[in-house]
């Protein structure tokens, strides 16, 4: 039916001819049959009635009444093509979903991180607050509490006191600064200088290199418990503080028991000498200088055990960690055009992707609507063009 | 339904006034029938009149998008027709009172609507889209949804066919 096919030169005059006749001109005088035949057939056509012209004018001039064409109106049909609208904005609505999905696992990543490492963080004690961990049992806060120097009770006039025993603390600190990961070299540096600054010792040191997160360095420290308040504080500033937590351990008791021993010890000592002057034969001085010696192997170990306990009061352990974090250094942390950019960038990055698995979504969509509506066309094109076959 | 401007009216009735009769001479050929020419003429422009502002003039003229709404609404008709009773066309009147007449020029033109009439429908339309409604073969072209080339193939074919059943021996 639709076969592409060439006219030839006689017979595209001839068509030339025909709309010649039509627009009232003439024609060569061997295709005048032909204009004849256009006369005819157009004097053959039939002429409207007068009830179809009133009808048509009323028409014109008033427009159609309402619900008198009995095929259905445009609006309904042109609901199939809501059909691939429909679902590019659900898809779009699912999208976005997706995405703010995962951006709120992100946020949620972030909380935690600060909840555990921020240097606000609630659960750990400020340096130099005198604040207590949250881990911190009662009877060493307590013990922490009465390491404290001895009030100046006895300054205050009014009836005398007994002076407060003063108690023995050991405390001992676990401290993870993360820094950036060309950083954690010259971090390392840092805390050697901060410690010999609080004349503190470095029990043993280490750092082990790594290309992607930037190594790690450790530390054992001895910082004296005086200061070590003021030292865990300007560590602290040397990076962010990822993770802290100390223990306080009451040793009075240790110390209190030696202390016994040892004057106990001083004054069997003292007795074994009156007894040594006193003594008048061999056997019975050969015995207590054999009790003295025991004596004074006592007082020696006592002594230090003693200086050992003094030590565990007089200097808090600390273990640093200096870590890498694995990014290279950001800045101050304020808010930069920079920053701004960066953030731009991941909004576009955003709506990039929501609009990228919206169109995964649209276009099949899409293009099932297209087909569909394109079938339906042409099925409903053969089928009025069926209705001319059958005539 | 949205009121239509003053340019939107002046333009519709300008078509209605140039097109209104070859689009009746045309549907009445097509359908052979009187009453269903009317109502389908009619019904055309109404079509065409709630869709005025759908006319996109890049698609083809203002005369080809009425006739193409004239011969869905024909074809509609048809299929409806065909699905009914098979209409008694009226032309036997029209081709006895064509035969009473003596004129030579009225014999020589019931010669000519019998032959039309006897042409297959789809040449019938052809020729009545051609000779009745005065269209172009661009405009034939938009009407049926084929290439300009095509439609004139078919347009001469139809002529064609015509010119030989003129000439045939009734």
């Amino acid at each position: 039916m639709r076969r592409p096919e060439q006219l030839s030169p006689e017979e595209a005059r001839e068509l030339e001819a025909i709309d010649v006749a039509l627009a009232g001109g003439s024609v060569d005088h061997d295709l005048r049959e032909l204009e004849d035949l256009v006369h005819e057939v157009r004097a053959t056509a039939p002429e409207m009635s007068p009830a179809l012209t009133a009808r048509l004018e009323r028409l014109i001039e008033h427009g159609p009444e309402p619900a008198t064409d009995p095929v259905k109106p445009p609006g309904p049909r042109r609901r199939w093509v809501l059909v691939p609208a429909l679902g590019t904005v659900t898809a779009a609505v699912v999208a976005l979903v997706v995405v703010l999905g995962n951006g709120n696992g992100d946020s949620s990543d972030t909380v935690i991180q600060e909840t555990s490492g921020g240097k606000d963080a609630p659960a750990l004690a400020r340096p130099g607050s005198g604040g207590v961990a949250a881990g911190e049992s009662a009877p060493s806060a307590a013990g922490r509490a009465q390491s404290a120097p001895a009030p100046a009770a006895s300054n205050r006039p009014g009836p005398a006191i007994a002076p407060q025993r003063r108690r023995k603390v050991e405390r001992s600190i676990f401290l993870v600064l993360a820094t950036p990961k060309d950083k954690v070299a010259s971090t390392a540096d840092d805390v050697i200088q901060t410690v010999d600054r609080f004349r503190g010792i470095v029990a043993s040191s280490s750092i082990a290199a790594d290309d992607r997160s930037g190594g790690e360095a450790t530390f054992d420290l001895r910082i004296p418990t005086s200061r070590v308040d003021e030292a865990l504080g300007a560590l602290s500033k040397l990076g962010h503080v990822a993770e802290r937590r100390q223990d306080l351990q009451d040793i009075t008791a240790s110390f209190d028991s030696t202390q016994a021993r040892l004057d106990e010890a001083g004054a069997e000592r003292r007795g074994l000498l009156k007894a040594l002057g006193k003594a008048t034969t061999e056997n019975r001085l050969d015995s207590i200088r054999a009790r003295l010696r025991l004596v004074r192997a006592q007082i020696a170990s006592a002594r230090g055990r003693m200086a050992s306990l003094q030590r565990r009061a007089n200097y808090s352990r600390l273990s640093l960690t200096v870590r890498g974090n694995g990014k290279a250094e950001q800045g101050d942390g304020t808010w930069s055009p920079g920053d701004a950019a960066n953030d731009a960038l991941r909004v576009l990055a955003v709506i990039a992707g929501v609009a990228l698995i919206a169109l995964a979504v649209a276009i099949p969509l899409a293009l099932l609507g297209a087909a569909i509506l394109f079938g339906a066309r042409v099925a409903r094109t053969r089928r009025r063009e069926s209705a001319l076959d059958a005539t | 339904m949205a009121q239509p401007s003053n340019t939107a009216m002046q333009s519709f009735d300008a078509l209605y006034r140039d097109s209104a009769r070859d689009l009746y001479a045309y549907v009445r050929t097509l359908l052979h029938d009187d009453a269903s020419a009317e109502d389908v003429t009619a019904l055309a422009f109404e079509r065409a009149y709630r869709r005025r502002t759908a006319f996109d003039a890049r698609r083809g003229s203002q005369r080809a998008w009425l006739f193409g709404i004239a011969r869905n609404a024909a074809l509609d008709e048809l299929r409806r027709r065909r699905r009914s009773a098979p209409l008694i066309a009226d032309l036997p009147d029209e081709q006895m009172r064509a035969l009473d007449e003596q004129a030579e020029q009225s014999l020589r033109r019931a010669t000519v609507r019998v032959a039309l009439d006897e042409l297959p429908a789809r040449e019938r339309e052809l020729i009545a889209l051609k000779f009745h409604g005065g269209l172009t073969n661009a405009e034939l072209a938009a009407v049926l949804g084929t290439s300009e080339s095509n439609a004139g193939t078919r347009v001469h074919r139809a002529v064609k066919k015509l010119r030989e059943a003129c000439h045939a021996p009734s």
